[in-house]
Protein backbone atom coordinates (compact mmCIF):
# COMPACT_ATOMS: atom_id res chain seq x y z
CA UNK A 1 0.00 0.00 0.00
CA UNK A 2 1.70 3.01 -1.66
CA UNK A 3 1.13 6.40 0.22
CA UNK A 4 0.17 8.97 -1.96
CA UNK A 5 2.20 11.99 -2.10
CA UNK A 6 0.67 15.51 -3.45
CA UNK A 7 3.59 16.12 -5.46
CA UNK A 8 3.25 12.99 -6.92
CA UNK A 9 6.58 11.80 -5.92
CA UNK A 10 6.96 7.97 -4.18
CA UNK A 11 8.25 7.89 -0.08
CA UNK A 12 11.52 7.46 -0.81
CA UNK A 13 11.93 10.25 -3.05
CA UNK A 14 13.60 12.87 -2.50
CA UNK A 15 12.93 16.80 -3.77
CA UNK A 16 14.97 18.50 -6.48
CA UNK A 17 18.68 19.32 -4.86
CA UNK A 18 20.55 22.14 -6.15
CA UNK A 19 23.69 23.49 -4.51
CA UNK A 20 25.45 26.26 -5.31
CA UNK A 21 29.17 27.68 -3.68
CA UNK A 22 31.22 30.95 -3.86
CA UNK A 23 28.25 32.70 -4.59
CA UNK A 24 29.12 35.62 -1.60
CA UNK A 25 32.70 37.96 -1.83
CA UNK A 26 33.38 39.03 1.66
CA UNK A 27 32.35 35.49 3.48
CA UNK A 28 35.60 33.02 3.22
CA UNK A 29 33.10 30.30 2.03
CA UNK A 30 29.84 30.05 1.26
CA UNK A 31 27.06 27.71 -0.24
CA UNK A 32 23.59 27.87 -0.84
CA UNK A 33 21.50 24.52 -0.45
CA UNK A 34 17.82 23.96 -2.07
CA UNK A 35 15.79 20.93 -1.62
CA UNK A 36 12.81 21.91 -3.20
CA UNK A 37 11.35 25.12 -2.09
CA UNK A 38 13.40 25.02 1.20
CA UNK A 39 16.26 27.60 0.18
CA UNK A 40 18.62 28.12 2.95
CA UNK A 41 22.18 30.18 2.56
CA UNK A 42 25.02 30.11 4.52
CA UNK A 43 28.59 31.43 5.16
CA UNK A 44 31.73 30.85 6.95
CA UNK A 45 34.08 33.22 8.26
CA UNK A 46 37.22 31.03 8.98
CA UNK A 47 39.69 31.10 11.85
CA UNK A 48 39.38 34.17 13.59
CA UNK A 49 42.06 34.57 16.68
CA UNK A 50 40.82 34.03 19.86
CA UNK A 51 37.55 32.10 21.58
CA UNK A 52 35.08 32.62 23.71
CA UNK A 53 35.24 32.63 27.82
CA UNK A 54 33.81 29.39 28.30
CA UNK A 55 35.34 27.25 25.34
CA UNK A 56 38.17 25.48 25.17
CA UNK A 57 41.44 27.15 24.14
CA UNK A 58 43.37 23.94 23.12
CA UNK A 59 41.03 23.22 20.40
CA UNK A 60 39.18 25.05 17.09
CA UNK A 61 35.69 26.65 18.22
CA UNK A 62 32.83 27.15 16.07
CA UNK A 63 30.01 29.48 16.69
CA UNK A 64 26.79 29.31 14.74
CA UNK A 65 24.22 32.19 14.06
CA UNK A 66 21.09 31.41 12.89
CA UNK A 67 18.74 34.12 11.10
CA UNK A 68 15.43 33.62 10.20
CA UNK A 69 13.43 35.09 7.21
CA UNK A 70 11.47 37.02 9.27
CA UNK A 71 11.13 37.85 13.21
CA UNK A 72 12.73 37.65 16.31
CA UNK A 73 15.27 35.24 17.08
CA UNK A 74 13.91 33.04 19.66
CA UNK A 75 14.03 29.97 21.64
CA UNK A 76 13.64 27.72 18.09
CA UNK A 77 16.72 29.27 16.97
CA UNK A 78 19.14 29.15 19.28
CA UNK A 79 18.13 25.54 19.69
CA UNK A 80 18.83 25.17 15.76
CA UNK A 81 22.13 26.99 16.91
CA UNK A 82 23.36 24.44 19.49
CA UNK A 83 22.51 21.34 16.88
CA UNK A 84 24.53 22.85 13.96
CA UNK A 85 27.27 23.51 16.47
CA UNK A 86 27.46 20.15 18.33
CA UNK A 87 26.98 18.91 14.42
CA UNK A 88 30.25 20.92 13.17
CA UNK A 89 32.35 19.99 16.07
CA UNK A 90 31.62 16.59 16.09
CA UNK A 91 32.59 16.74 11.98
CA UNK A 92 35.29 19.16 11.96
CA UNK A 93 38.73 18.72 13.39
CA UNK A 94 39.28 20.59 15.54
CA UNK A 95 43.45 20.11 16.77
CA UNK A 96 44.94 21.56 13.60
CA UNK A 97 43.82 24.93 14.76
CA UNK A 98 43.73 25.54 18.58
CA UNK A 99 42.41 29.14 19.68
CA UNK A 100 40.74 29.94 16.89
CA UNK A 101 36.92 30.83 16.43
CA UNK A 102 35.11 29.63 12.92
CA UNK A 103 31.78 31.36 13.00
CA UNK A 104 29.31 29.77 10.53
CA UNK A 105 26.12 31.83 9.32
CA UNK A 106 22.65 30.53 8.38
CA UNK A 107 20.39 32.92 6.89
CA UNK A 108 16.74 31.03 5.73
CA UNK A 109 16.08 32.50 2.35
CA UNK A 110 12.52 29.97 2.28
CA UNK A 111 10.98 27.59 4.55
CA UNK A 112 8.99 24.56 2.89
CA UNK A 113 9.78 21.98 4.96
CA UNK A 114 12.75 19.84 6.33
CA UNK A 115 14.81 23.14 7.32
CA UNK A 116 17.31 21.75 9.92
CA UNK A 117 18.46 19.61 7.47
CA UNK A 118 18.83 21.51 4.62
CA UNK A 119 20.61 23.85 6.80
CA UNK A 120 22.88 21.43 7.76
CA UNK A 121 24.01 20.54 4.40
CA UNK A 122 24.45 24.33 3.56
CA UNK A 123 26.83 24.88 6.31
CA UNK A 124 28.83 21.66 4.75
CA UNK A 125 29.18 22.92 1.65
CA UNK A 126 30.10 26.35 3.02
CA UNK A 127 32.68 24.99 5.36
CA UNK A 128 34.12 22.89 2.18
CA UNK A 129 34.06 26.06 0.37
CA UNK A 130 36.06 27.61 2.88
CA UNK A 131 38.48 24.90 3.30
CA UNK A 132 37.86 24.11 6.91
CA UNK A 133 39.57 20.78 7.80
CA UNK A 134 36.77 18.23 8.30
CA UNK A 135 37.22 14.25 8.73
CA UNK A 136 33.79 13.79 6.37
CA UNK A 137 30.67 15.89 5.59
CA UNK A 138 27.54 15.60 7.73
CA UNK A 139 25.08 14.76 5.37
CA UNK A 140 21.15 15.57 6.64
CA UNK A 141 17.46 14.15 6.11
CA UNK A 142 14.28 14.25 7.39
CA UNK A 143 12.69 11.06 7.58
CA UNK A 144 8.43 11.40 8.52
CA UNK A 145 6.43 8.87 10.10
CA UNK A 146 2.80 8.82 8.23
CA UNK A 147 -0.19 7.12 10.47
CA UNK A 148 0.07 3.72 8.62
CA UNK A 149 3.70 3.13 9.87
CA UNK A 150 5.19 4.26 6.20
CA UNK A 151 8.47 5.99 6.52
CA UNK A 152 8.37 9.22 4.34
CA UNK A 153 11.92 11.28 3.08
CA UNK A 154 12.44 14.97 2.29
CA UNK A 155 8.67 16.25 3.40
CA UNK A 156 7.46 19.46 2.48
CA UNK A 157 5.57 22.00 4.99
CA UNK A 158 2.22 20.46 4.82
CA UNK A 159 3.63 16.75 4.59
CA UNK A 160 5.43 17.70 8.18
CA UNK A 161 2.65 19.38 9.92
CA UNK A 162 0.10 16.24 8.81
CA UNK A 163 2.53 13.52 9.78
CA UNK A 164 2.43 12.49 13.48
CA UNK A 165 6.20 12.51 13.83
CA UNK A 166 9.22 12.98 12.20
CA UNK A 167 12.96 12.84 13.03
CA UNK A 168 15.75 14.76 11.65
CA UNK A 169 18.92 12.97 11.04
CA UNK A 170 22.25 13.63 10.39
CA UNK A 171 24.89 10.56 9.46
CA UNK A 172 28.70 10.71 8.03
CA UNK A 173 28.99 10.66 4.14
CA UNK A 174 29.05 7.68 2.32
CA UNK A 175 32.72 6.39 1.32
CA UNK A 176 33.44 5.48 -2.07
CA UNK A 177 36.54 2.82 -2.53
CA UNK A 178 38.62 2.66 -5.27
CA UNK A 179 37.85 -1.04 -5.58
CA UNK A 180 34.50 -1.45 -7.06
CA UNK A 181 33.65 -4.67 -4.85
CA UNK A 182 34.18 -2.36 -1.79
CA UNK A 183 31.81 0.22 -2.63
CA UNK A 184 28.82 -2.10 -3.64
CA UNK A 185 26.23 -2.81 0.20
CA UNK A 186 24.59 -5.73 -1.63
CA UNK A 187 26.21 -7.88 1.88
CA UNK A 188 27.28 -6.41 5.19
CA UNK A 189 27.05 -2.72 6.56
CA UNK A 190 28.62 0.01 5.19
CA UNK A 191 31.66 0.66 7.20
CA UNK A 192 30.26 3.79 8.41
CA UNK A 193 26.56 4.26 9.25
CA UNK A 194 26.68 5.77 12.41
CA UNK A 195 24.28 9.09 13.40
CA UNK A 196 25.76 11.87 13.95
CA UNK A 197 22.63 13.79 15.41
CA UNK A 198 18.77 12.91 15.76
CA UNK A 199 16.09 15.15 16.51
CA UNK A 200 12.86 13.64 16.68
CA UNK A 201 9.20 15.30 17.33
CA UNK A 202 6.29 13.47 18.25
CA UNK A 203 5.93 10.33 19.37
CA UNK A 204 6.93 6.91 17.81
CA UNK A 205 7.84 3.16 18.40
CA UNK A 206 11.39 2.07 18.64
CA UNK A 207 10.82 -0.23 15.85
CA UNK A 208 9.63 2.89 13.83
CA UNK A 209 12.41 4.41 14.61
CA UNK A 210 14.95 1.98 13.64
CA UNK A 211 13.18 2.02 9.98
CA UNK A 212 13.06 5.97 9.42
CA UNK A 213 17.25 5.59 10.43
CA UNK A 214 17.43 2.72 7.95
CA UNK A 215 15.39 4.93 5.39
CA UNK A 216 17.79 7.82 5.92
CA UNK A 217 20.74 5.65 5.85
CA UNK A 218 20.02 5.12 2.45
CA UNK A 219 19.22 9.19 1.72
CA UNK A 220 22.66 9.74 2.93
CA UNK A 221 23.82 7.47 0.18
CA UNK A 222 22.47 9.67 -2.43
CA UNK A 223 22.73 12.82 -0.64
CA UNK A 224 26.93 12.13 -0.36
CA UNK A 225 26.73 11.04 -4.36
CA UNK A 226 24.96 14.32 -5.22
CA UNK A 227 27.83 16.47 -3.02
CA UNK A 228 30.24 14.29 -4.38
CA UNK A 229 29.35 15.15 -8.10
CA UNK A 230 28.93 18.68 -7.48
CA UNK A 231 32.03 19.33 -5.62
CA UNK A 232 34.07 17.36 -8.37
CA UNK A 233 31.71 19.47 -11.35
CA UNK A 234 32.77 22.77 -9.58
CA UNK A 235 36.57 21.39 -9.47
CA UNK A 236 36.02 20.57 -13.06
CA UNK A 237 34.96 23.99 -13.85
CA UNK A 238 37.62 26.09 -12.24
CA UNK A 239 40.40 24.03 -13.19
CA UNK A 240 38.96 24.95 -16.82
CA UNK A 241 38.72 28.70 -15.75
CA UNK A 242 42.29 29.07 -14.13
CA UNK B 1 35.64 40.12 23.45
CA UNK B 2 39.23 41.10 23.49
CA UNK B 3 39.56 38.29 20.19
CA UNK B 4 36.91 40.01 18.30
CA UNK B 5 39.59 43.27 17.80
CA UNK B 6 42.37 41.25 16.05
CA UNK B 7 39.82 40.21 13.70
CA UNK B 8 38.66 44.11 12.55
CA UNK B 9 39.45 44.47 8.67
CA UNK B 10 41.38 47.77 8.31
CA UNK B 11 42.58 49.12 5.10
CA UNK B 12 46.18 49.59 4.69
CA UNK B 13 48.19 52.91 4.30
CA UNK B 14 49.15 52.26 0.75
CA UNK B 15 45.49 51.24 -0.55
CA UNK B 16 44.17 54.35 0.92
CA UNK B 17 46.36 56.30 -0.80
CA UNK B 18 46.49 54.58 -3.77
CA UNK B 19 42.55 54.96 -4.17
CA UNK B 20 42.77 58.95 -3.59
CA UNK B 21 45.75 59.37 -5.59
CA UNK B 22 43.75 57.53 -8.94
CA UNK B 23 40.56 59.28 -8.01
CA UNK B 24 43.40 62.69 -8.58
CA UNK B 25 43.24 61.59 -12.17
CA UNK B 26 39.56 60.84 -12.55
CA UNK B 27 40.47 56.38 -12.26
CA UNK B 28 38.64 54.16 -9.93
CA UNK B 29 39.74 50.99 -8.76
CA UNK B 30 37.35 49.04 -10.43
CA UNK B 31 37.53 51.10 -13.92
CA UNK B 32 34.80 52.63 -13.55
CA UNK B 33 33.74 56.48 -14.10
CA UNK B 34 33.88 58.57 -11.68
CA UNK B 35 29.01 58.57 -11.83
CA UNK B 36 29.41 55.21 -13.06
CA UNK B 37 27.06 52.23 -11.08
CA UNK B 38 27.95 48.95 -10.67
CA UNK B 39 25.80 46.43 -12.76
CA UNK B 40 22.42 45.99 -11.03
CA UNK B 41 20.25 42.52 -10.80
CA UNK B 42 16.98 42.00 -9.39
CA UNK B 43 15.69 38.38 -8.50
CA UNK B 44 12.58 37.44 -6.99
CA UNK B 45 11.84 34.61 -4.69
CA UNK B 46 8.97 31.86 -4.43
CA UNK B 47 6.51 33.45 -2.25
CA UNK B 48 5.28 37.04 -2.84
CA UNK B 49 6.60 40.00 -1.41
CA UNK B 50 11.18 38.55 -1.48
CA UNK B 51 13.66 39.75 -3.59
CA UNK B 52 17.32 39.77 -4.21
CA UNK B 53 19.16 42.40 -5.26
CA UNK B 54 22.84 42.47 -6.22
CA UNK B 55 24.58 45.62 -6.80
CA UNK B 56 28.21 44.69 -8.56
CA UNK B 57 29.35 42.53 -5.32
CA UNK B 58 26.67 43.77 -2.66
CA UNK B 59 23.62 41.85 -2.21
CA UNK B 60 20.55 42.52 -0.10
CA UNK B 61 17.27 40.24 0.29
CA UNK B 62 13.58 41.73 1.38
CA UNK B 63 10.89 40.10 2.41
CA UNK B 64 7.94 42.10 3.06
CA UNK B 65 4.87 40.79 5.51
CA UNK B 66 1.45 42.00 6.83
CA UNK B 67 -0.92 41.66 9.56
CA UNK B 68 -4.28 42.94 11.21
CA UNK B 69 -3.53 44.89 13.78
CA UNK B 70 -5.00 47.87 15.76
CA UNK B 71 -4.35 51.17 14.02
CA UNK B 72 -2.15 54.27 15.61
CA UNK B 73 -5.08 56.36 17.89
CA UNK B 74 -4.38 59.81 15.98
CA UNK B 75 -4.76 57.81 12.56
CA UNK B 76 -7.65 55.53 12.65
CA UNK B 77 -7.94 55.26 8.98
CA UNK B 78 -4.20 54.58 7.71
CA UNK B 79 -2.17 51.20 7.99
CA UNK B 80 1.36 51.77 8.79
CA UNK B 81 4.32 49.91 7.60
CA UNK B 82 7.61 49.58 8.92
CA UNK B 83 11.14 48.26 8.23
CA UNK B 84 13.49 46.26 9.92
CA UNK B 85 17.27 46.21 9.24
CA UNK B 86 19.37 43.16 9.77
CA UNK B 87 23.08 43.04 9.27
CA UNK B 88 24.18 39.77 8.85
CA UNK B 89 27.14 38.66 10.32
CA UNK B 90 27.81 36.68 6.35
CA UNK B 91 27.95 40.57 4.83
CA UNK B 92 30.55 41.60 6.74
CA UNK B 93 33.34 40.21 9.64
CA UNK B 94 32.56 43.32 11.82
CA UNK B 95 28.90 43.06 11.71
CA UNK B 96 27.88 41.76 15.32
CA UNK B 97 24.95 39.69 15.53
CA UNK B 98 22.39 40.70 18.44
CA UNK B 99 21.04 44.49 17.80
CA UNK B 100 21.53 46.87 15.18
CA UNK B 101 24.60 49.19 15.43
CA UNK B 102 24.41 53.18 14.62
CA UNK B 103 24.40 51.73 10.24
CA UNK B 104 21.80 49.45 10.74
CA UNK B 105 19.34 52.14 12.37
CA UNK B 106 20.37 54.78 9.80
CA UNK B 107 20.04 52.81 7.10
CA UNK B 108 16.40 51.78 7.60
CA UNK B 109 15.66 55.69 9.07
CA UNK B 110 16.68 56.49 5.61
CA UNK B 111 14.38 54.28 3.58
CA UNK B 112 11.97 54.30 5.81
CA UNK B 113 11.95 58.38 5.74
CA UNK B 114 11.75 57.72 1.76
CA UNK B 115 8.52 55.95 1.66
CA UNK B 116 7.04 57.63 4.66
CA UNK B 117 6.67 61.34 4.13
CA UNK B 118 7.54 61.31 0.34
CA UNK B 119 3.57 58.73 0.71
CA UNK B 120 5.25 56.60 -1.57
CA UNK B 121 3.08 53.66 0.00
CA UNK B 122 -0.64 54.19 0.36
CA UNK B 123 -1.45 53.96 3.52
CA UNK B 124 -5.69 54.58 3.22
CA UNK B 125 -5.93 51.74 1.35
CA UNK B 126 -4.52 49.44 4.24
CA UNK B 127 -7.17 50.14 6.17
CA UNK B 128 -9.87 47.36 6.92
CA UNK B 129 -12.41 48.39 9.90
CA UNK B 130 -12.00 52.29 10.45
CA UNK B 131 -10.15 52.44 14.35
CA UNK B 132 -10.39 48.71 15.14
CA UNK B 133 -8.05 46.90 12.59
CA UNK B 134 -5.85 47.79 9.96
CA UNK B 135 -2.94 46.27 7.82
CA UNK B 136 0.67 46.66 9.23
CA UNK B 137 3.17 45.82 6.48
CA UNK B 138 6.94 44.91 7.72
CA UNK B 139 9.63 45.31 5.45
CA UNK B 140 12.38 42.86 6.32
CA UNK B 141 16.17 43.38 4.86
CA UNK B 142 19.02 41.13 5.51
CA UNK B 143 22.27 42.20 3.97
CA UNK B 144 24.14 39.37 3.02
CA UNK B 145 27.12 40.63 1.11
CA UNK B 146 29.07 44.48 2.36
CA UNK B 147 30.29 45.34 -1.29
CA UNK B 148 29.82 48.90 -0.48
CA UNK B 149 26.83 51.63 -0.94
CA UNK B 150 24.31 49.38 0.99
CA UNK B 151 21.84 52.11 0.84
CA UNK B 152 21.40 51.76 -2.74
CA UNK B 153 20.80 48.21 -2.87
CA UNK B 154 18.35 48.19 0.07
CA UNK B 155 16.15 50.50 -0.96
CA UNK B 156 15.76 49.38 -4.46
CA UNK B 157 15.13 45.74 -2.43
CA UNK B 158 12.61 47.10 -0.55
CA UNK B 159 10.90 48.87 -3.73
CA UNK B 160 11.04 45.94 -5.66
CA UNK B 161 9.67 43.59 -2.37
CA UNK B 162 6.64 46.21 -2.19
CA UNK B 163 6.09 46.10 -5.52
CA UNK B 164 5.56 42.09 -6.24
CA UNK B 165 3.97 41.72 -2.36
CA UNK B 166 0.34 40.24 -2.07
CA UNK B 167 -1.57 41.16 0.57
CA UNK B 168 -5.12 38.51 1.63
CA UNK B 169 -7.85 40.01 0.35
CA UNK B 170 -10.20 40.27 3.66
CA UNK B 171 -14.02 40.96 3.91
CA UNK B 172 -15.66 42.70 6.89
CA UNK B 173 -18.89 40.77 7.63
CA UNK B 174 -20.67 38.85 10.08
CA UNK B 175 -23.75 39.83 12.27
CA UNK B 176 -22.77 42.98 13.55
CA UNK B 177 -20.45 43.85 10.83
CA UNK B 178 -17.45 43.86 12.70
CA UNK B 179 -16.27 40.66 11.81
CA UNK B 180 -13.36 40.52 9.51
CA UNK B 181 -13.11 37.21 7.36
CA UNK B 182 -9.18 36.70 5.45
CA UNK B 183 -9.77 34.74 2.43
CA UNK B 184 -6.69 32.36 1.89
CA UNK B 185 -4.71 32.48 -1.24
CA UNK B 186 -6.57 29.55 -2.76
CA UNK B 187 -10.03 31.10 -2.23
CA UNK B 188 -9.63 34.86 -3.73
CA UNK B 189 -6.58 36.47 -5.45
CA UNK B 190 -4.34 38.48 -2.96
CA UNK B 191 -4.29 42.41 -3.61
CA UNK B 192 -0.89 44.03 -4.62
CA UNK B 193 -0.35 47.16 -2.60
CA UNK B 194 -0.90 50.34 -3.98
CA UNK B 195 2.31 52.09 -4.32
CA UNK B 196 2.26 55.79 -5.97
CA UNK B 197 5.96 56.06 -7.23
CA UNK B 198 9.34 54.89 -6.29
CA UNK B 199 11.64 56.62 -4.59
CA UNK B 200 15.46 55.78 -5.60
CA UNK B 201 18.34 56.21 -3.43
CA UNK B 202 21.16 57.71 -5.04
CA UNK B 203 24.41 57.72 -2.63
CA UNK B 204 27.99 59.71 -3.01
CA UNK B 205 30.94 59.54 -1.51
CA UNK B 206 33.49 62.88 -1.04
CA UNK B 207 37.08 62.62 -1.43
CA UNK B 208 39.81 65.04 -0.86
CA UNK B 209 38.41 67.39 1.23
CA UNK B 210 34.92 67.47 -1.04
CA UNK B 211 36.66 68.09 -4.54
CA UNK B 212 35.88 65.28 -5.74
CA UNK B 213 33.09 63.32 -5.98
CA UNK B 214 32.00 59.58 -6.47
CA UNK B 215 28.42 57.62 -7.16
CA UNK B 216 28.51 54.35 -6.06
CA UNK B 217 31.33 53.86 -3.68
CA UNK B 218 32.62 50.14 -3.22
CA UNK B 219 33.49 49.29 0.48
CA UNK B 220 37.30 50.08 0.08
CA UNK B 221 36.37 53.28 -1.53
CA UNK B 222 33.48 53.77 1.66
CA UNK B 223 36.51 52.89 4.03
CA UNK B 224 38.76 56.15 2.33
CA UNK B 225 36.30 58.66 1.86
CA UNK B 226 35.61 61.67 3.93
CA UNK B 227 31.82 62.38 3.39
CA UNK B 228 28.76 61.46 2.31
CA UNK B 229 25.60 62.02 0.87
CA UNK B 230 22.46 59.88 0.01
CA UNK B 231 19.94 61.69 -1.88
CA UNK B 232 16.50 59.99 -2.60
CA UNK B 233 14.52 61.29 -6.08
CA UNK B 234 11.61 59.94 -7.86
CA UNK B 235 11.32 59.40 -11.73
CA UNK B 236 9.06 62.33 -11.37
CA UNK B 237 11.77 64.81 -10.57
CA UNK B 238 10.85 65.16 -6.52
CA UNK B 239 13.47 65.21 -3.98
CA UNK B 240 12.01 62.62 -1.42
CA UNK B 241 14.95 63.06 0.87
CA UNK B 242 18.29 63.90 1.27
CA UNK B 243 20.33 62.48 4.16
CA UNK B 244 24.56 64.09 4.99
CA UNK B 245 25.07 62.79 8.16
CA UNK B 246 28.07 65.18 9.20
CA UNK B 247 31.68 64.38 8.07
CA UNK B 248 33.20 67.07 5.85
CA UNK B 249 31.33 69.98 4.36
CA UNK B 250 31.00 70.24 1.27
CA UNK B 251 30.39 73.53 -1.09
CA UNK B 252 26.23 74.09 -2.28
CA UNK B 253 27.33 73.92 -5.67
CA UNK B 254 28.54 70.36 -5.02
CA UNK B 255 25.30 69.52 -3.37
CA UNK B 256 23.24 70.64 -6.31
CA UNK B 257 25.45 69.07 -8.84
CA UNK B 258 24.64 65.99 -6.70
CA UNK B 259 21.12 66.05 -7.27
CA UNK B 260 20.90 67.32 -10.97
CA UNK B 261 23.04 63.52 -11.27
CA UNK B 262 20.75 61.75 -8.90
CA UNK B 263 17.46 63.42 -10.81
CA UNK B 264 18.95 62.83 -14.41
CA UNK B 265 19.61 58.34 -13.26
CA UNK B 266 16.48 58.37 -11.68
CA UNK B 267 13.98 57.62 -14.67
CA UNK B 268 16.94 54.62 -15.63
CA UNK B 269 16.60 52.87 -12.54
CA UNK B 270 13.03 53.23 -12.00
CA UNK B 271 12.64 51.87 -15.79
CA UNK B 272 14.69 48.78 -14.55
CA UNK B 273 12.49 47.84 -11.28
CA UNK B 274 9.27 48.11 -13.33
CA UNK B 275 10.32 45.88 -16.08
CA UNK B 276 11.86 43.43 -13.89
CA UNK B 277 8.82 43.74 -11.69
CA UNK B 278 6.48 42.91 -14.78
CA UNK B 279 8.41 39.88 -15.99
CA UNK B 280 8.16 38.73 -12.59
CA UNK B 281 4.17 38.95 -12.27
CA UNK B 282 3.88 37.99 -16.19
CA UNK B 283 5.63 34.69 -15.23
CA UNK B 284 3.95 34.24 -12.16
CA UNK B 285 0.62 34.31 -13.96
CA UNK B 286 1.47 32.19 -16.85
CA UNK B 287 2.86 29.47 -13.74
CA UNK B 288 -0.97 29.75 -12.37
CA UNK B 289 -2.54 29.32 -16.07
CA UNK B 290 -0.24 26.09 -15.90
CA UNK B 291 -1.85 25.15 -12.50
CA UNK B 292 -5.43 24.95 -14.01
CA UNK B 293 -4.83 22.63 -16.74
CA UNK B 294 -2.72 20.05 -14.80
CA UNK B 295 -3.72 18.18 -11.77
CA UNK B 296 -1.53 19.92 -8.85
CA UNK B 297 0.84 17.45 -9.60
CA UNK B 298 4.17 19.18 -10.86
CA UNK B 299 6.76 17.29 -12.25
CA UNK B 300 8.83 16.86 -9.72
CA UNK B 301 12.31 14.44 -9.89
CA UNK B 302 14.48 14.51 -7.01
CA UNK B 303 16.82 11.71 -6.51
CA UNK B 304 15.31 8.19 -5.49
CA UNK B 305 16.56 6.35 -2.69
CA UNK B 306 16.36 2.77 -2.77
CA UNK B 307 16.51 1.45 0.51
CA UNK B 308 17.68 -2.43 1.14
CA UNK B 309 15.22 -4.87 0.99
CA UNK B 310 16.56 -6.81 3.75
CA UNK B 311 13.05 -5.60 5.81
CA UNK B 312 10.93 -6.97 2.92
CA UNK B 313 12.85 -10.18 3.07
CA UNK B 314 12.42 -10.75 6.59
CA UNK B 315 8.53 -9.73 6.08
CA UNK B 316 8.56 -12.66 3.12
CA UNK B 317 10.16 -15.37 4.63
CA UNK B 318 7.72 -15.14 8.01
CA UNK B 319 4.97 -15.49 5.13
CA UNK B 320 5.99 -18.31 3.37
CA UNK B 321 6.76 -19.82 7.27
CA UNK B 322 2.74 -19.38 7.94
CA UNK B 323 1.94 -20.29 4.55
CA UNK B 324 3.57 -23.84 5.47
CA UNK B 325 2.50 -24.03 8.28
CA UNK B 326 -1.19 -23.69 7.12
CA UNK B 327 -0.02 -26.42 4.17
CA UNK B 328 -0.04 -29.08 6.50
CA UNK B 329 -2.62 -28.27 8.62
CA UNK B 330 -4.78 -28.81 5.72
CA UNK B 331 -2.81 -32.11 4.73
CA UNK B 332 -3.72 -33.28 8.14
CA UNK B 333 -6.80 -32.55 8.02
CA UNK B 334 -7.40 -33.68 4.75
CA UNK B 335 -5.87 -37.21 5.81
CA UNK B 336 -8.08 -36.90 9.31
CA UNK B 337 -11.36 -36.33 7.45
CA UNK B 338 -10.83 -38.98 4.54
CA UNK B 339 -9.61 -41.59 7.44
CA UNK B 340 -13.37 -41.42 8.84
Amino acid sequence: MEIDREDGRTPNQLRPLACSRNILHRPHGSASWSQGDTKVLAAVYGPKAGTKKNENAEKACFEVIWKPKTGQIGKVEKEYEMIMKRTIQSICVLTVNPNTTTSVIIQVVHDDGSLLPCAINAACAALVDAGIPMKHLAVAICCCLADNGYVVLDPNKLEEKKMSAFAYLVFPNTTLSVLPEGSSVADGEPVEHGIITSVTHGVMSVDDYFLCVENGCAAAASLSAFFRKNFQQSQRDSSKAG
Amino acid sequence: MEGRFANLWRLTVNESKFVESALQSELRVDGRGLYDYRKLTIKFGKEYGSSEVQLGQTHVMGFVTAQLVQPYKDRPNEGSFSIFTEYSPMADPSFEPGHPGESAVELGRIIDRALRESRAVDTESLCVLAGKLVWSVRIDLHILDNGGNLVDAANIAALAALMTYRRPDCTVGGESSQEVIIHPPEEREPLPLIIHHLPIAFTFGFFNKGSILVMDPTYVEEAVMCGRMTVTVNANGDICAIQKPGEEGVNQSVVLHCLRLASSRAAATTKIIREAVEAYNRERSSQKVKRHHTLAKSEVSGPIVVVRKRQQQKKSSGQEKAAEIHFWLWLWWLIVTFWR
